[in-house]
C-alpha cells in the first residue's frame, strides 16, 4: 500500500501546473532575473579590476617605470597604464576611458575629475610611490635586482584593500540573493505539505473521504504521502540547485554535496511547514495554499530574498526572528558554505531546521490523527 | 430469511441544537437495491457518513455485515465500495491511473487489480478515455469514472450518494443500468437521491426520509399503497356546471376534487372505472372537454400524504 499510494502521489505531485510553475520555471525564471539584474555587477564593480591610468611623462622617471612595469606584470594587475601626451590624457579623462592621469615630472602629480573609490586608489598609489621613491631609488641604485621584490611590497598597500572572506571564501554580497532563491525554491515544499493533508483527511476534502474510508492505516497513507512530496521538493531543488550553479555559475561554495544537502533540509521544512497548515482547520485546500504561499514569502522577505540587507536588518533589531525564521535558517546553510570552512555554525543551523521541521511534521499528526469527525 | 448487511437502531446525530438524525432505523438486506429517499438536507448523506464512521455520532448502533461498524473496521471497509456525492478523483491523474489508485487502496495482488481495473473500465463505458485527464472529460463521463473507482475492487455493499446529480440522460440511464447489474451480480446497493423516479425505477426497497427520520420503508407498491389515494384524474373543462361538479363529488371513490384554470382534478381512493364514470357526468351536462389524464400515485404522492409537503418543493434547498 506504502508504495501504491507513494507512486501515485508522486505521479500527482509531478503533474501538478501549479507544482511545474513554482516549484520548477519560477526559481529558474527569478534565477535568470537576478542574474540578468545583477549576476555580474560584483565583477564588474565589486571586485576591482584594472582602474586605467593615464601617464603624462614630462621628465623620464626610471623608478617610476620599473614600478609600472612591475604592476603591469602582475597576474591581477591593480592599474593599466597608458602612456601618452597631456592633450591626449586629457581627452582621455574626459570621456572616461582613464580614471586619473599621473604626470611624471620632478615630482609625481595626480589629476582627476570624480573623487571616487577608483581616484582614492590612484592617490594612494601615487603618494605610497612618492614617499618611498628613495628607497626604491637606493635599491635601484645599489641592489637592482631586489626591485621587484620592493615594487611588490608597495603594492601590498592597494592590495591590503580587496576583498578576502577569513577563509578565502566568497564575498559576493550579491550570491545572498541566489543562496535566498534556492531557499525559497526549497521551501516552497510548503505547498505540497499542504496537499498532503488535505488530500488525506476525510474532513478536509472528497479525495481524502475516499481515502479515510479505503480499508488503510491512516498514518500509513499519510507517511507516504509525505515521502512523496519530500521526493518531488528535492527534483524541484535539484533543478534550481543545478541551474544556479553550472547554468548561471554562481559560486557557492566547493562544497557541492552540502550545497545539496543545504536544499534538501531546506524541502523538509518547508514541507513540515505545510502539512502542518495544511493541518489546522476547515479551510479549502486553495485558501490554506494561498496562505502557506504568504508564509512562506513573508519568511524569505525576511531572510532577504526581497531586499538583500534585511536580513541584517532583522539581526540588528530583532535577533530571535533570525535564530527561528526557516528562511534565514535555510540560507545561513548556504551562506556558511559559501563563506566558512568549518561547519559548526552550519550544523547550528541544521540542528534548528531539523528540531523546527521534528516540531511541525509532530503537530500536523497530531492535529490529522483523528479518524472519525464532527462535521464533514 | 435473507441476511442482514446494514442494520442501523435509533441513529442521533445533532449538529449543536440541529437534529440532523432523528432515531434512524434502517435494516437492509442482502441483494436489495435499497433507496434512501428524501429532500435535500433530510439526513440522507449524513447518515451515509455515519455508517461509514467518517462521522461521529450522538446515540445509536451501526452494524454491516453482523458487525459493528468502527473507523478501524478494516476488514468490513473492504467489502464496502463507495461513490461520494461529490466527485473524488485526482485530476493529475488519468482515468486508468484513478481507478487504478483507488482500487489499490483495496486490492494489493497487481494481477487481480489490472483485471478489476479493466472490468471496471468497461462496466462503466470508459474504454474509449482510459488516457483522458478528468478536466476532459464530460460531467457524466465523470460520473462514470467516480462510480468505476469507487466499485472496482468488487465490493459486496456498494453505496451511492446521489450519483446522477448534474448528469445528462444517456449517462443517467448507463448508471441506473449498471447499478442493477451490480445488484443483479450480487452486491447490495444502497441507493440515495431524491430524484424519486430513478428510485421507484431501480428499488426494490425504499425509506422514505425526511428531517432525520425514517417516515415510511417498504416496496415501491407497499408504499403507494400506504396513502389513501390510488389515481387522480385531470381534465380540461371550458365550462363546469355546480351541478355536474356536485354528482361528481358523489362517485363512491371520490374523496377531493379541485377546480383551478379550468383544470378540473379529482382525487380517488379505489375503485377501477372513477375516469369513465366522471366522463360519463361531464358528457350528461355537454361540458366541453380538453385534454385528459390519469396519473397513477407517485412517490412524491406518497410524501406529499404523509409529510404535507412535496419532494420536488423542497429539492434545491
Amino acid at each position: 500500500m506504502f508504495l501504491h499510494n507513494l507512486k501515485y502521489e508522486l505521479l500527482s505531485n509531478i503533474r501538478m501546473k501549479d507544482f511545474i510553475f513554482w516549484m520548477m520555471c519560477f526559481p529558474i525564471a527569478l534565477g535568470t532575473f537576478f542574474y540578468l539584474g545583477f549576476g555580474k555587477v560584483y565583477n564588474n564593480e565589486i571586485v576591482f579590476s584594472k582602474i586605467p591610468v593615464a601617464v603624462v611623462e614630462v621628465n623620464e622617471d626610471e623608478v617610476f617605470n620599473t614600478t609600472v612595469k612591475s604592476i603591469e606584470a602582475e597576474k591581477d594587475p591593480l592599474f593599466s597604464f597608458t602612456y601618452t601626451d597631456k592633450a591626449e590624457a586629457e581627452k582621455l579623462l574626459k570621456e572616461g576611458d582613464v580614471e586619473g592621469i599621473i604626470t611624471v615630472d620632478d615630482d609625481l602629480s595626480l589629476t582627476f575629475f570624480k573623487s571616487e573609490i577608483d581616484q582614492t586608489i590612484i592617490k594612494s598609489f601615487v603618494e605610497q610611490f612618492v614617499s618611498q621613491k628613495a628607497v626604491i631609488t637606493d635599491i635601484a641604485m645599489n641592489a637592482p635586482e631586489k626591485l621587484p621584490e620592493v615594487t611588490e611590497k608597495l603594492n601590498a598597500v592597494p592590495d591590503a584593500i580587496e576583498n578576502k572572506s577569513p577563509s578565502g571564501g566568497n564575498m559576493n554580497p550579491y550570491d545572498s540573493y541566489f543562496q535566498n532563491l534556492l531557499t525559497m525554491t526549497a521551501l516552497f515544499g510548503m505547498i505540497t505539505g499542504v496537499l498532503c493533508a488535505t488530500r488525506n483527511q476525510g474532513n478536509l476534502s472528497a479525495i481524502g473521504a475516499r481515502k479515510s474510508i479505503s480499508p488503510n492505516y491512516g498514518l500509513v497513507r499519510l507517511i507516504s504521502s509525505l515521502t512523496a512530496a519530500f521526493i518531488t521538493q528535492i527534483i524541484s531543488v535539484i533543478a534550481a540547485t543545478t541551474f544556479v550553479l553550472f547554468i548561471l555559475k554562481i559560486n557557492l561554495g566547493d562544497n557541492i554535496a552540502m550545497v545539496y544537502l543545504s536544499g534538501a533540509i531546506g524541502a523538509l521544512v518547508g514541507i513540515s511547514i505545510g502539512f502542518f497548515i495544511g493541518a489546522i482547520g476547515r479551510s479549502s485546500e486553495r485558501t490554506k495554499g494561498a496562505v502557506s504561499t504568504t508564509v512562506m514569502m513573508f519568511l524569505c522577505f525576511l531572510s532577504g530574498l526581497m531586499v538583500g540587507d534585511m536580513k541584517n536588518t532583522v539581526e540588528e533589531h530583532f535577533p530571535i526572528i533570525n535564530r527561528i525564521n526557516p528562511a534565514a535558517l535555510t540560507s545561513n546553510l548556504f551562506y556558511c558554505l559559501s563563506l566558512y570552512d568549518d561547519y559548526n555554525r552550519y550544523m547550528e543551523n541544521l540542528l534548528s531546521l531539523m528540531i523546527i521541521s521534528i516540531l511541525f511534521i509532530t503537530g500536523g499528526f497530531l492535529l490529522t490523527r483523528r479518524k472519525i469527525y464532527e462535521n464533514l | 430469511m435473507s441476511e442482514t448487511v446494514v442494520k442501523i437502531e435509533n441513529l442521533v446525530k445533532r449538529y449543536k441544537e440541529l437534529v440532523a438524525l432523528d432515531h434512524l432505523n434502517l435494516e437492509i438486506k442482502k441483494g436489495e437495491i435499497f433507496g434512501l429517499l428524501g429532500p435535500n438536507g433530510s439526513g440522507k448523506t449524513t447518515a451515509i457518513n455515519c455508517l461509514l464512521s467518517l462521522l461521529s455520532y450522538d446515540k445509536g448502533d451501526i452494524e454491516i455485515f453482523g458487525e459493528k461498524m468502527t473507523p478501524t473496521s478494516y476488514v468490513l471497509k473492504k467489502r464496502i465500495g463507495v461513490i461520494m456525492q461529490n466527485v473524488a478523483v485526482l485530476e493529475e491523474l488519468t482515468v486508468y491511473e484513478n481507478i487504478d489508485f483507488f482500487c489499490g487502496l483495496y486490492v494489493n495482488d497487481k494481477v487481480a487489480r489490472k483485471k478489476y481495473v479493466q472490468e471496471a473500465i468497461e462496466f462503466t463505458g470508459l474504454e474509449e478515455f482510459v488516457k483522458f485527464y478528468p478536466k476532459k472529460l464530460s460531467g457524466g463521463l465523470l460520473r462514470r469514472l467516480n462510480i468505476a473507482c469507487g466499485i472496482a475492487h468488487k465490493p459486496d455493499l456498494i453505496i451511492l450518494d446521489e450519483p446522477t446529480v448534474a448528469v445528462d440522460p444517456q449517462s443517467r440511464n448507463k448508471i441506473l443500468e449498471g447499478i442493477q447489474k451490480l445488484n443483479s451480480e450480487g452486491a447490495t446497493v444502497i441507493y440515495t437521491s431524491h430524484y424519486m423516479e430513478e428510485v421507484e425505477q431501480i428499488c426494490t426497497r425504499i425509506a422514505i426520509i425526511d428531517k432525520g427520520h425514517s417516515i415510511a420503508v417498504g416496496t415501491k407498491d407497499e408504499l403507494k399503497n400506504m396513502i389513501h389515494n390510488t389515481e387522480t384524474i385531470k381534465i380540461e373543462v371550458m365550462e363546469l356546471s355546480d351541478e355536474a361538479l356536485k354528482r361528481i363529488r358523489e362517485l363512491e371513490y371520490v374523496y377531493k376534487t379541485t377546480i383551478e384554470n379550468n383544470l378540473l382534478e379529482v382525487y380517488c381512493s379505489g375503485g377501477t372505472h372513477n375516469l369513465m364514470d366522471i366522463l360519463n357526468i361531464l358528457n350528461d351536462y355537454g361540458t366541453l372537454l380538453g385534454r385528459i389524464y390519469s396519473e397513477q400515485p407517485t412517490l412524491n404522492d406518497v410524501f406529499l400524504e404523509i409529510t404535507g409537503k412535496e419532494l420536488r418543493d423542497t429539492e434545491g434547498q
